[in-house]
């Protein structure tokens, strides 16, 4: 009977703020020295996440990258990683909301710290996540190498409203991830690599954006299939990045990403690499025609919506420069069905037209 | 007895957490799942066809009678023409009319697949659990 009490009060109670389910496990400051890699995951869950593998399986995509991130940790002797799972939000007993995010962090390869917390619902995203992040991480040091994941749906470039499905009024856009970012960087440091497995991430308005945060960027330009991009490249980084050339590395990610995807996925594949030194002289250049496209975009959500849609960049006179290959990897493979599967090439930047004449 | 009780009382409670989301958008990409798994089942080339042909037409037909029920928003008209018109190109596809060359006979497991994953992919149904929900109901009363 006590027991039964226990757990039902142990429900009831968190609807409370901030109180740990796990504890965390005690470390030694000794610990943090050894950390040569500091990685933060953000998977977001709140929406259509359910994919198919090629034999009918079903899978829950944020559920996967979890699992995904979760063995990067423990594979990773030399490492501290930051995962915040953000799940949809659930209710007990129908009115009392459940805490929707979940928060794990790891340290030389141990969970240190699990907790379930309140994702943010007001105008900043990554408040308690960013907190998370302070309380934990060992602190900068010069050659550590850092990197950021996002994996979840096309963050929005404007409007964005609906992004999470329990917050259905909410907006989520990449203006928003880059005032998450901040909290997520001191001042003048940048993230080693940056990997946004999301459809469309690269778009010169979210690279751009992103870039003022990594140094280089992989990105799918084009639709990206929910099996996301691997994350099993970042296991054992001891050995997979030992020289610490972090671009190289970024390429060979990207490589084995697409070689796994082409394998199975009959919609287009593209995966992206981005020198984030060397795309500025583009990014510069097209940064008004682009921004022209997004405002026109804001102000004409509805009617744009149902006359424009992605495209190559490289489709667009405007963008047709001599500078649209430079700093930019792309591995590509069209829609083995479909108007695109004549496409042979794509640019590795993704923009908008009209789909009216 | 009264122990059984609460604990009875405890499961059911666990039992009323349900997500708000469960369902939904998944129904839909089950329904051409199950269909692809029903083209792999068989081998004979215009059974495959015809099961494709079928699931397309089906689901367009659903989306018609959603698209003029007068609880669709204007935003949720525009998104289920855009899916609409999707499953008109993959249906031309399938039958090689209106500049598509015919899908090959060998290809039709692999265009099954192609079916479900371009579903699947992010933007490709973005409406509302209103929308999503006549939509279910459609798919088991119709098809």
């Amino acid at each position: 009977m006590c027991v039964c009490c226990g757990i039902l009060l142990g429900s009831l109670s968190s609807c409370s703020a901030n109180l740990p389910i796990q504890g965390e496990v005690l470390y030694s400051e000794d610990s943090a020295s050894k950390v040569q890699y500091s990685i933060v995951c953000v998977i977001h869950g709140d929406g259509d996440y359910i994919y198919h593998d090629a034999s009918g399986n079903e899978f829950k995509a944020d559920e996967e990258a979890a699992a995904s991130a979760k063995k990067v940790a423990r594979q990773n002797p030399n490492a501290e990683v930051f995962i915040f799972h953000q799940r949809p939000r659930q209710h007990f007993l129908l009115f009392f909301p459940l805490r929707d995010g979940e928060f794990f962090y790891y340290r030389n390869g141990q969970l240190i710290a699990n907790e379930l917390y309140w994702r943010d619902n007001k105008q900043s995203h990554f408040t308690n996540e960013v907190e998370f992040y302070r309380r934990f991480h060992v602190g900068n040091k010069f050659d550590m190498v850092s990197m950021f994941l996002y994996y979840g749906h096309e963050i929005p470039e404007s409007g964005g409203v609906g992004y999470d499905m329990s917050y259905p009024d909410r907006a989520f856009t990449v203006d928003d991830l880059v005032s998450g970012l901040k909290g997520f960087t001191t001042v003048s440091a940048k993230y080693d690599l940056m990997i946004l497995s999301t459809c469309f991430g690269g778009t010169p308005y979210t690279i751009g954006a992103l870039g003022s945060f990594a140094r280089t960027i992989i990105a799918s330009p084009d639709n990206l299939h929910l099996s996301y991009l691997d994350m099993n490249s970042l296991e054992q980084l001891n050995l997979n990045l030992r020289d610490g050339d972090v671009p190289s590395f970024a390429k060979r990610f990207a490589r084995k990403t697409f070689d796994r995807l082409t394998k199975d996925i009959q919609t287009e594949v593209s995966v992206a690499v981005y020198d984030m030194a060397l795309v500025q002289e583009f990014l510069h250049a097209v940064q008004t025609v682009y921004s022209n496209t997004l405002n026109t975009l804001k102000g004409e959500e509805q009617f744009s919506l149902t006359t424009i849609e992605h495209c190559d960049c490289a489709d667009l006179t405007s963008y047709q420069l001599p500078t649209i290959n430079a700093g930019v990897e792309v591995f590509y493979r069209p829609a083995h069905f479909g108007r695109s599967k004549i496409k042979q090439n794509h640019s590795g930047w993704e923009c908008w037209r009209n789909t009216v004449p | 007895m009264k122990a059984q009780i609460t604990l009875g009382i405890i499961v059911m409670m666990f039992g009323l957490a349900i997500p708000a989301n469960a369902g939904g958008k998944g129904e839909i990409q089950k329904y051409f799942n199950d269909a692809a798994n029903k083209v792999k089942a068989t081998e004979n080339a215009t059974e495959k066809r015809t099961i494709l042909d079928e699931s397309l037409k089906g689901m367009a037909k659903v989306l018609n009678m959603v698209q003029s029920s007068p609880f669709i928003s204007n935003e949720d008209g525009t998104a289920i023409a855009r899916i609409k018109a999707s499953l008109q190109e993959k249906q031309n596809e399938l039958t090689g009319n209106n500049g598509y060359q015919r899908v090959p006979d060998t290809q039709l497991n692999n265009f099954s697949n192609y079916v479900v994953q371009s579903m699947e992919q992010a933007e490709s149904i973005n409406i509302s659990l209103v929308a999503l929900l006549l939509i279910i109901i459609l798919v088991v009363l119709l098809v």
